[in-house]
């Protein structure tokens, strides 16, 4: 109901869209150059606090954009928190066409929409770069009698609710889909594991730490000093090769287990952006990406750079919320 | 007397001219932004991170902690002198700091928490560099079905703050656990009480609650009693007298050590800290019924326990590298650009960044009270204010505060909502501290019951078979036993006295 709602007002701006885009496809035609380029600041929307993953990002991204000058206009993070990116992404589609406004984006704008919580999902949007991935590490605490996935699979195989496993994400979220992908493709029912939220994967982390857990899923980034340190031990990670800050930790797929699962970050633009302004940003981004100060800070918050162009980032989408929607049926939640 | 050469060598790091100048600004900055309601030590340590980049890793924590400290110290301010708590971890503060503003005992009331905040970070930072690496043991001993005792004990405070009437007490705080009900269910993902509005999906924010039935409803008393009452023009002095100082001394310190050890644990932070200083000071003290009527025992162990709470908090985050709250998670993420991974190696791979970032708690401490104390006057000469200029301000200054958390019009219709409701339950001598308190810990004990239920599959038993969750229950338990006692005793008075009166 509020989705038709909030779809009717946006109506006026689609139009106006749509008129711009004809007016793009006419100019194109016109002349050869079909270059485009911001005529005010832009705005990189955070659809959460300061502070966060998605803030970091629009805050690193805008100052290095700045810094190396490869915009002409200034660019502005603005925050928009709520709703876990529901109302950032709801005053996004409300802004249809106007191709000042881009805001950052990860997993969550397939994970939100599929739990029912946002009126806008990721097709609403102009996907516009990949920009880096991080992956999921499968930890158990130091002293576990579990020393490789195979074991966890093991006791999940036995009784998979008497194993529990902590996530820093609701039932149907990130983490927990991260667990639920491997267990099923490693041939445990999904539906029957014992996953336990926590608020965020320092909390998730923590109790694995204590013992309260038998195991935890955790993004390679946070967890990486904590297996250093041989506080915890990584069974596997969720990445299609070994990640360079865990160089010892197999991947699933190593272990036989197809599965993969990214933390990828990216950055989207409102609905109905033309070709010329998909292209002018693909490019900023590449650039941007090329710059010394985005592969230090970026390989600091343990991401690695995985860039993919509007085209590909839209198959890719499409691609995961496909496979998502298969985990979470398989775990009883769609 | 390794750690004493650790920390020579830390203080000469943190002496360094450069280090105290970013001490002094990162102070600053954070007691400025902290009293400004709905700017917390999170806005204000995430406004100064672009500051940081660039800075020598040392001391750009050094700063970033100054902010995180400041910001708790400046909360304090707004909480005494407008009952409109800057941020979270000062709603105690108000319960007393007002009532004294209100007596014309601004100044008093400001100093002691200045110096509170004083011992309570200087408690914790000596807590920090000798007992960090043990307790970092401690922090993680805390699991589901512990802060579920612990929570459960936090909530037995209700009775201390219902005041005169325990039922209305209750209820107050029944309300509170209600509100921290809306919002996406974290143990299923599932709606409740959201009424399809995206802006409740994550929960209504503390503050507004606490700045609609603290601040707000103030405002509608005062307007409704048309220039009677309110703040007194009157400040006094700072200077406080012997036996003030010899009165909150003690709580001071009980307040440091508590709020210390609460602050070590991931979970609870400074908020919970505060309140659990405060009505353990309220249950100990001889004159605990005065607590609630501007008792400075009630500023200073709020104010020492939440400051020796954000300091408590940097030992998890140093020796394990996990946040603790939300706070030290962006704390951690700026280290991580600096180039800093906190965790069990820090103390070998960065002991300068460590130590110099303890030797600049100690003087942190030192630049706040000598920064604050020659402000106070100033800062209480806002009730100097006329009441039609005062009024219209504080309603600014909550509007402002909330607004600036969501950006959300929403937000400040919830406001004005819950200043309405806070003022129908003064005018019908509901308290609303035991709102706050039902608010803040219902959640965190719903939340954490049923992961441990989720833990055990179901079985009740984890509550009392662990030694930790079977403590604090028990405690909680006996903490009722008094009040449970008198209420029987006063049945069986009553009827008697019933029983008698036919006989007669």
């Amino acid at each position: 109901m509020s989705g038709t709602r909030a779809r009717a007002r946006a109506v006026p701006a689609v139009f106006a869209a749509s008129a711009l885009v004809l007016a793009g496809c006419g100019a194109e035609g016109a002349s050869d150059s079909g270059e485009w380029s911001p005529q005010q600041p832009i705005e990189i929307t955070a659809p959460a606090d300061t502070g966060g993953g998605w803030d970091t990002l629009a805050r690193t991204s805008s100052r290095i954009m700045e810094d190396a000058g490869l915009v002409d206009q200034s660019v502005q993070v603005v925050n928009k928190p709520g709703g876990g990116g529901a109302i950032g992404w709801s005053y996004i589609a409300n802004n249809a066409g106007d191709p000042h406004k881009l805001f950052v984006t990860s997993p969550p704008i397939l994970f939100v929409p599929l739990a029912g919580e946002s009126d806008y999902d990721h097709s609403d949007f102009t996907p516009i770069s990949r920009l880096a991935t991080e992956y999921m590490t499968y930890l158990v605490p130091a002293d576990s009698p579990m020393d490789t996935f195979d074991d966890l699979v093991g006791e999940l195989e036995d009784d998979p609710g008497a194993v529990s496993v902590a996530g820093g994400s609701a039932p149907g979220s990130m983490d927990h889909v991260a667990l639920a992908g491997a267990a099923d493709a490693a041939g445990v029912d999904a539906g029957e594991l014992n996953y336990v939220a926590f608020d965020g994967g320092g909390e998730a982390t923590t109790a694995l730490l204590g013992g309260h857990v038998d195991a935890a899923v955790s993004g390679a980034g946070e967890s990486m000093e904590l297996i250093e340190a041989g506080e915890v031990k990584a069974l596997a990670v969720s990445a299609p090769e070994r990640v360079g800050v865990l160089p010892d930790v197999p991947t699933l797929t190593e272990l036989g287990v197809d599965f993969t699962f990214d933390i990828w970050r990216g950055v989207m633009g409102p609905p109905d952006m033309s070709q010329e302004e998909i292209s002018y940003y693909e490019s900023v981004f590449a650039e941007m990406m090329e710059q010394d100060s985005w592969k230090e800070e970026s390989s600091k918050l343990g991401w690695t750079d995985t860039y993919q162009d509007s085209a590909e980032f839209e198959a890719f989408l499409d691609e995961k919320h496909t496979e998502f929607v298969d985990i979470l049926d398989e775990v009883g939640l769609q | 007397m390794d750690t004493l050469t650790q920390l020579v060598s830390g203080f000469s790091v943190a002496l360094s001219p450069e280090n105290l100048l970013f001490v002094f600004v990162g102070v600053l900055a954070g007691t400025i932004i902290g009293i400004l309601p709905g700017l917390g030590p999170m806005t204000a340590i995430a406004l100064m991170i672009p500051i940081a980049f660039g800075m020598d890793p040392t001391t750009a924590i050094i700063m970033l902690a100054g902010v995180y400290y400041g910001a708790v110290f400046g909360g304090s301010t707004s909480s005494i002198l407008l009952n409109a708590p800057g941020i979270a971890g000062t709603v105690a503060t108000s319960f007393d700091g007002y009532p004294m503003a209100r007596d014309g005992r601004a100044g008093k009331a400001l100093a002691v928490a200045a110096i509170a905040s004083f011992v309570g970070g200087t408690v914790g930072v000596v807590g920090l560099m000798l007992i960090a690496p043990t307790l970092s043991k401690v922090a993680v001993s805390f699991g589901p079905a512990e802060y579920f005792g612990l929570m459960v004990l936090g909530l037995t405070a209700v009775v201390s703050l219902a005041g005169k009437n325990v039922t209305k007490g209750l209820i107050s705080a029944v309300v509170g656990v209600i509100i921290a009900l809306v919002g996406i269910d974290s143990a299923t993902g599932t709606l409740r009480f959201t009424f399809d509005r995206p802006e409740l999906y994550e929960g209504i924010d503390f503050l507004i609650v606490a700045l609609g039935v603290f601040a707000l409803a103030e405002v509608f008393v005062l307007l409704s009693r048309r220039g009677h009452g309110g703040a007194q023009g009157g400040v006094t002095s700072l200077r406080l007298s012997k036996r003030e100082v010899r009165a909150m001394t003690p709580s001071a310190l009980r307040g440091s050590v508590l709020g210390f050890f609460t602050g070590v644990l991931p979970g609870a932070g400074a908020t919970v800290a505060s309140f659990l200083s405060y009505s353990t000071e309220k249950r100990i003290a001889s004159d605990g019924d005065t607590f609630g009527s501007g008792n400075i025992k009630g500023v200073a162990a709020p104010e020492a326990g939440n400051n020796g709470a954000a300091i408590g908090s940097f030992v998890p985050l140093l020796t394990l590298g996990v946040p603790g709250s939300g706070t030290t998670a962006i704390l951690l993420g700026a280290l991580l650009v600096l180039g800093v991974q906190p965790g069990p190696m820090m103390l070998e791979q960065h002991p300068g960044v460590f130590w110099g970032v303890v030797a600049s708690m100690y003087i942190g401490s030192i630049v706040l009270l000598i920064l604050n104390l020659p402000l106070i006057p100033l800062f209480a000469k806002v009730l100097n204010t006329p009441k039609a200029v005062l009024l219209p301000l504080v309603v600014v200054f909550c509007v402002m505060g909330v607004y600036g958390l969501s950006f959300s019009v929403f937000d400040l219709w919830l406001l004005i909502g819950f200043g309405v409701l806070g003022f129908l339950m003064r005018a019908n001598s509901f308290p609303a501290a035991p709102l706050i308190l039902g608010l803040i810990l219902g959640g965190l004990m719903e939340r954490n019951m049923r992961q441990a239920l989720q833990i055990s599959g179901g079985d009740w038993s984890v509550f009392v078979t662990q030694p930790i969750p079977a403590v604090l229950l028990g405690l909680a338990a006996a903490s009722l036993l008094p009040t449970v006692i008198g209420l029987i005793r006063r049945r069986r008075e009553r009827a008697d006295r019933e029983r008698e009166v036919p006989a007669a």
